[in-house]
């Protein structure tokens, strides 16, 4: 309840105080709401090494922000019937299986036997020794098949490309570092849509028409409380806090993981210089990041706008040059 | 049923899909190779990139768009630069560039998820933002074109004799132009940053869309302005058009050259990233881009106007001109429905995606 009293004092229709015509020109054009403090950046460790697929995250998600059921699809592929993220869907768990001898995926750093199942079989019938099973990885015995999971939400980009693509300054960057699509200035113009490189943000073709994607449980933080999906996560395989610690920790966590053996564990978007400047919303993968469908180093969307309109002014000096040529007598 | 198909068998012969396949492979320098494509890691081959939700009114508003502009700069350069019998094509060009700007905002609003939210695109001027500032260009050029064609209202009477008409007529017109030519300018290229500046690679691999774009809106604009004014020579021969056709002509006949070299440079930087839209598998849209783009939309009308330029005045008739009008504004209609279209399935393919992502 202590909350109360400072939230009615932000809202924009409380004008006590202030003269007629002020209150007038503020009730037409809305009146300038001082921003809350800034907060410490907060955001998520996704440790994929963690996720055992239970996908609960993605119930608590659609619970909390109160999203629909997308219309039931079989993939046919994998336990992963969701798909992909979207308007509707936040938090989405993908499956990967590297099975058999069809797999042709980066080893190098991995302490697996690159021999096939069948063979490692054969040879442990005939010497009659089980053979040593490598550290930290796959379960049964000498079998190198893996199933890689991973709960994948919005980056939370420190430099995000749908907030700078955003023309109606309704994507933007909370106290905590953030970043959040005000439903109510929205209008759906979708070009966030494809400045998004990791397919992120959708619009809401069936409800709002609205842009949408995670908020990272912004009306959670605001009253100090861990986003629904990091609150349901049963191995702690999604960890929500300040970036800067929770940066050291998927550290600490990496080293971890090389010194028992997993010498595929590796980070994303922390110490590297994704959209130069990592993401607040990270991840420990077990493999390379393009098994998981994440792009290695995407370029940054608005960087192009310099070179594109270069290539326009160049363009159009010519052109403008040509028809003064031609239509001189 | 036999007219619809006749063309489709011409265009087989003349374009077949090997020939198109091997072009494909030519100008964007890479060869496809299924088995090392999939041996590259993806998942399950699910998009990498959320679809763009623009369909048929960006197309049409990319086209108009750069009609109205194309049109604007057009008039201008004719009326600042050109001669006493260069004033049709002033009059044309300013009329066209209205009527043509008229459906661009239905088109935009229509696109919105919540139209009834456009004005929300005006709280913000983002430098950064193609779309904030494409939008800004547009309500802008709205105001430049409007009042430049109410004065060539005036002056060419439609407005009456009244003093009202009288003062817009005295309002100088040319000095108005001088400020919106440079709106014009950017309206015509800003829809091509405006797709560099996304994630998709077709769209952003290659830097030159921007150019691409402005000079389509260029060669499309001296197409439909020299058409109008070539018909009403036909049906009003007092009207005169004098040496104002041949000054359109070889301004369209460069802007078609300085297109096809743009385009081609385009593929060549875009590489991998181009094959959604010259390929030949049944998803790319090679055949349509080829066939009525490239070939029948530029080089075909360009070959004609060289032929034409080169055989002097007197050889130039009615009908050629006017066919060259026609494919040149066809092609550049496709133009921007094969990229949009193609756009799609860039953004569906996981792998160049993931490879345009690796630097």
């Amino acid at each position: 309840m202590a909350v109360e009293p400072q939230r009615a004092a932000r809202q924009p229709g409380s004008h006590n105080g202030v003269n007629p015509l002020q209150a007038a020109v503020s009730s037409l054009v809305g009146s300038k709401v001082p921003p809350p403090p800034s907060q410490p950046a907060m955001g998520f460790f996704t440790d994929t090494s963690l996720c055992i697929g239970c996908k609960a995250c993605e119930v608590a998600c659609k619970q909390w922000n109160q999203l629909p059921a997308k219309d039931p699809v079989w993939t046919g592929s994998s336990y992963d019937n969701t798909g992909a993220l979207g308007a509707i869907t936040w938090r989405h768990v993908q499956f990967i299986e590297q099975i058999g001898d069809g797999y042709q995926g980066d080893r190098k750093g991995s302490s697996l036997p690159d021999t096939k199942f069948e063979d490692r079989v054969a040879e442990a019938k005939s010497s009659g020794t089980i053979p040593q099973v490598p550290p930290g990885t796959a379960l049964p015995f000498f079998n190198t098949d893996r199933w890689l999971m991973r709960s994948d939400v919005c980056k939370h980009c420190a430099n995000a490309p749908c907030q700078e693509a955003c023309p109606t300054g309704a994507i933007i960057r909370t106290e905590f570092d953030t970043v959040y699509v005000q439903q109510d200035i929205c209008n759906g113009c979708s070009y966030c849509v494809v400045a998004c490189p990791f397919g992120v943000i959708a619009r809401d073709e069936a409800g709002t028409h609205t842009a949408r994607k995670c908020t990272l449980c912004y009306d959670r933080m605001k009253d100090g409380m861990v986003p629904a999906c990091a609150k349901a996560c049963p191995t702690d395989s999604i960890q929500y806090g300040e970036v800067d610690k929770l940066k050291a920790h998927a550290r600490e966590r990496l080293g971890i993981l090389h010194e028992r053996g997993v010498g595929e564990a590796r980070l994303y978007g922390v110490d590297d210089d994704i959209l130069e400047g990592g993401l607040n919303s990270f991840f420990l993968l077990l493999e390379e990041p393009e098994v998981y469908n994440l792009p290695e180093n995407p370029p940054r969307p608005s960087n192009n706008v310099v070179p594109a309109s270069f290539w326009s002014i160049v363009a159009a000096l010519v052109l403008g040059m040509l028809g003064i040529v031609f239509f001189r007598e | 049923m036999q007219e619809t198909r006749l063309p489709q068998t011409i265009m087989e012969r003349l374009a077949p899909q090997d020939f198109v396949e091997r072009l494909a492979a030519l100008t964007t320098g890479y060869t496809p190779d299924l088995q090392q494509e999939l041996q590259e890691p993806a998942y399950y081959d699910r998009p990498v990139l959320a679809e763009p939700v623009w369909h048929w009114e960006i197309i049409w508003y990319f086209f108009f768009g750069g009609l109205a502009a194309g049109c604007y700069i057009i008039a201008t350069i004719a009326a600042l630069f050109g001669s006493r019998e260069d004033r049709a094509v002033v009059r044309t060009g300013y009329y066209l560039s209205l009527l043509a700007l008229l459906p661009c905002p239905v088109l935009l609003i229509k696109d919105l998820g919540r139209p009834e939210r456009f004005l929300h695109m005006l709280r913000m001027f983002k430098v950064k933002s193609p779309m904030s500032m494409g939008t800004w260009s547009v309500v802008t050029f709205s105001f430049f074109s409007g009042t430049t064609a109410i004065i060539q209202a005036a002056r060419d009477g439609l407005l009456g004799r009244w003093w009202g008409a009288r003062l817009l007529a005295a309002l100088p017109q040319k000095l108005i132009a001088l400020p919106g030519v440079a709106v014009g300018f950017f309206l015509g290229s800003y829809t091509g940053v405006l797709l560099t500046a996304t994630s998709v690679p077709l769209w952003s691999r290659s830097k030159l869309l921007g150019g691409i774009f402005i000079t389509s809106a260029m060669s499309t604009s001296s197409a439909l302005i020299s058409f109008v004014l070539r018909l009403t020579n036909a049906v009003v021969p007092r009207f005169i058009v004098g040496n104002s056709l041949h000054k359109l002509e070889r301004l369209e006949w460069a802007a078609m050259l300085i297109e096809m070299t743009g385009i081609l440079a385009f593929l060549h930087e875009s590489g991998r990233a181009a094959r959604p839209l010259v390929g030949t598998a049944p998803t790319e849209h090679g055949m349509t881009f080829w066939r009525f783009c490239f070939g029948t939309g530029l080089v075909l009308p360009w070959l004609l106007q060289t032929l034409s330029l080169l055989g002097g005045r007197g050889s130039r008739r009615i009908g050629r001109g006017l066919l060259i009008s026609v494919l040149v504004l066809v092609g550049g209609y496709f133009l921007r429905r094969t990229m949009i279209e193609a756009g799609h399935i860039s953004s569906k393919d996981a792998r160049t995606t993931l490879w345009n992502a690796k630097r």
